[in-house]
């Protein structure tokens, strides 16, 4: 019993970490149609950001905000330079430039800050919980983790259905004509969605090394598990990415803890196989429109 | 006044529109009629800067509007309602018109949803569906009430009999004249089944191969019936 809680409470914070990219990888679906298969490079390189603002004293929580804006701008130029000038051309050219910029940030940063292992701190005990004298399988940061990714995925949900601006951005992913001969800014939409899902990647950056190792890969396993969890609960739908992340993070943990870890990414695998087959539109997708 | 003045489009080296100039009137309906090719959809898709213009102008109240943004044609009091029943087929009907009173005609007051669906009852028993659910009356409808949302005084409408049946299209046409009268809306219809258009519409311009062969009022264009049998297909 103790070891089935003990696993399914690391099942929810690995699921959370998991939910927080799969909302980056969501966010720019939703505003661009193209998934980023740079999202995990960018998140590395905000969290790097972050890190070396904590190695010259500056408070965890002003390094956190800085990361998040440092994601914010950084989404916002690649949008502007590198992703406009293919928007409206194949879909594929977009994602292979995406491919690109995954190498080119991790070569930069490489050759920046170097390829060893640097410890990153946590801002709460990564120590597990002790309740009399049983310890359980959750930590302080494990609780923050799950918190963080709720408010923010709840401020997702707030932005994208009851706003203005979230109407405008919905508008312009799903038909960027139209949207402009209803007055809407397209070019400036698409940025934000950029913007945000690279601000939103820097939060999951941050819950991910949080109390870890960094090194210019340590974001690597996230660029799949990220997106099998976006998926698996519908590329379209924040809920369903942070559902998806928890279900992932959940059967990854229970084959862990029950199989063996070496078996967790064919898990993986077989989770985004078995979606692409019976559900491809993932659990949580809207019905599929048509184009009218 | 709306008018269009030696207005010239074209596709790489091929010329889409040579010249064409008209004038709409308030709480008129203007309809642009034509064989396939003849350069309507281009002629709208031009005046709202979807297409470059290569020459002429376009004026709306003694303003030019050639080459203005086609974001900002809405806070002129311009709305376009393009070819195809250009609904946002992911959003619900609430959403695409919440979407189309966003960006009003400057100076304008918000229009109240519940205002289009007293004109359209059939789109408030259906508010909440997403408009990929609607049959293609009720887009039809959708459209236009989104467009109205943005308070315009002119709107320019495709294609809107496009794949209907004769039934809904007489309801759509109706609607429309109705609209014209209460709004005071000008009304530039671009249409290829030029016998439905020509029954709601006050003037007529006819074009081929991207010029304009007549302009009249649409009652002369309906009694020529030597026009009508080479331009019209009736």
């Amino acid at each position: 019993m103790q070891q089935f809680l003990d696993t399914t409470l690391g099942g929810l914070v690995l699921g959370a970490v998991y939910a927080a990219f799969a909302l980056a990888l969501c966010l720019i679906w939703r505003s661009t149609r193209i998934v980023n298969f740079a999202q995990a490079a960018m998140a590395m390189v905000t969290t790097y950001i972050a890190l070396s603002l904590i190695n010259v004293d500056v408070p965890y929580w002003v390094a956190f905000l800085a990361a998040i804006a440092a994601g914010f701008v950084l989404g916002a130029v690649i949008e502007r330079v590198i992703i406009r000038p293919v928007e409206g051309k194949a879909e594929l050219n977009a994602v292979i430039l995406t491919l690109g910029l995954f190498m080119v940030l991790h070569g930069l940063t490489a050759i920046t800050f170097g390829v060893q292992h640097r410890g990153f701190p946590a801002p709460v005990s990564t120590s597990a919980i002790s309740v009399g004298d049983t310890s359980i399988g959750i930590t302080p940061f494990g609780i923050l983790t799950i918190v963080v990714v709720a408010v923010v995925m709840a401020g997702l949900v707030v932005l994208f259905r009851f706003t203005d601006l979230g109407l405008r951005m919905r508008a312009s992913a799903f038909n960027g004509e139209v949207s402009r001969l209803l007055g809407v800014r397209v070019g400036r939409m698409l940025t934000l969605g950029w913007a945000l899902a690279a601000a939103v990647g820097a939060v999951a950056g941050m819950l991910i090394a949080g109390g870890d190792l960094v090194n210019p890969a340590f974001m690597d396993p996230f660029v799949i598990y990220g997106f099998v969890a976006a998926v698996l609960g519908g590329l379209d739908s924040p809920i369903g990415s942070v559902i998806g992340g928890l279900i992932l993070g959940l059967s990854l943990s229970y084959v862990t803890g029950y199989v063996g870890e070496h078996l967790a990414p064919l898990v993986a695998l077989g989770i985004l196989m078995l979606v692409l087959l019976v559900r491809p539109s993932g659990l949580f997708a809207a019905a599929a429109a048509r184009r009218v | 006044m709306f008018a269009v003045e030696d207005l010239s489009a074209a596709y790489g080296p091929v010329k889409a529109l040579n010249g064409v100039s008209f004038t709409a009137s308030r709480g008129q309906v203007t309809a642009v009629l034509g064989a396939n090719g003849a350069g309507k959809t281009t002629l709208l898709r031009t005046v709202s800067g979807l297409v470059r213009s290569t020459g002429g102008s376009v004026t709306l109240n003694g303003k030019d509007i050639t080459r203005t943004a086609t974001e900002k044609l809405t806070s002129y009091g311009l709305s376009h309602v393009p070819e195809g029943r250009g609904v946002i087929a992911e959003l619900t009907v609430v959403e695409n018109l919440r979407l189309g009173g966003l960006h009003r005609a400057t100076g304008s007051e918000p229009m109240p949803i519940e205002r289009i669906f007293e004109l359209f009852p059939r789109l408030g028993e259906r508010r909440e569906a997403t408009a990929h659910m609607l049959s293609g009356g009720e887009r039809q409808m959708l459209v236009i009430g989104r467009a109205l949302m943005a308070r315009p005084t002119v709107l320019l409408l495709d294609e809107p009999s496009l794949g209907l049946a004769p039934r809904v299209v007489a309801q759509i046409f109706d609607l429309l004249r109705g609209l014209v009268q209460t709004e005071e809306l000008t009304v530039v219809l671009v249409e290829q089944n030029a016998r439905s258009a020509l029954s709601i519409a006050d003037h007529g311009v006819v074009l081929n191969l991207g010029k304009v062969v007549a302009s009249a009022p649409a009652a002369e264009l309906a009694a020529d019936e030597q026009l009508r049998h080479a331009y019209l297909g009736f």
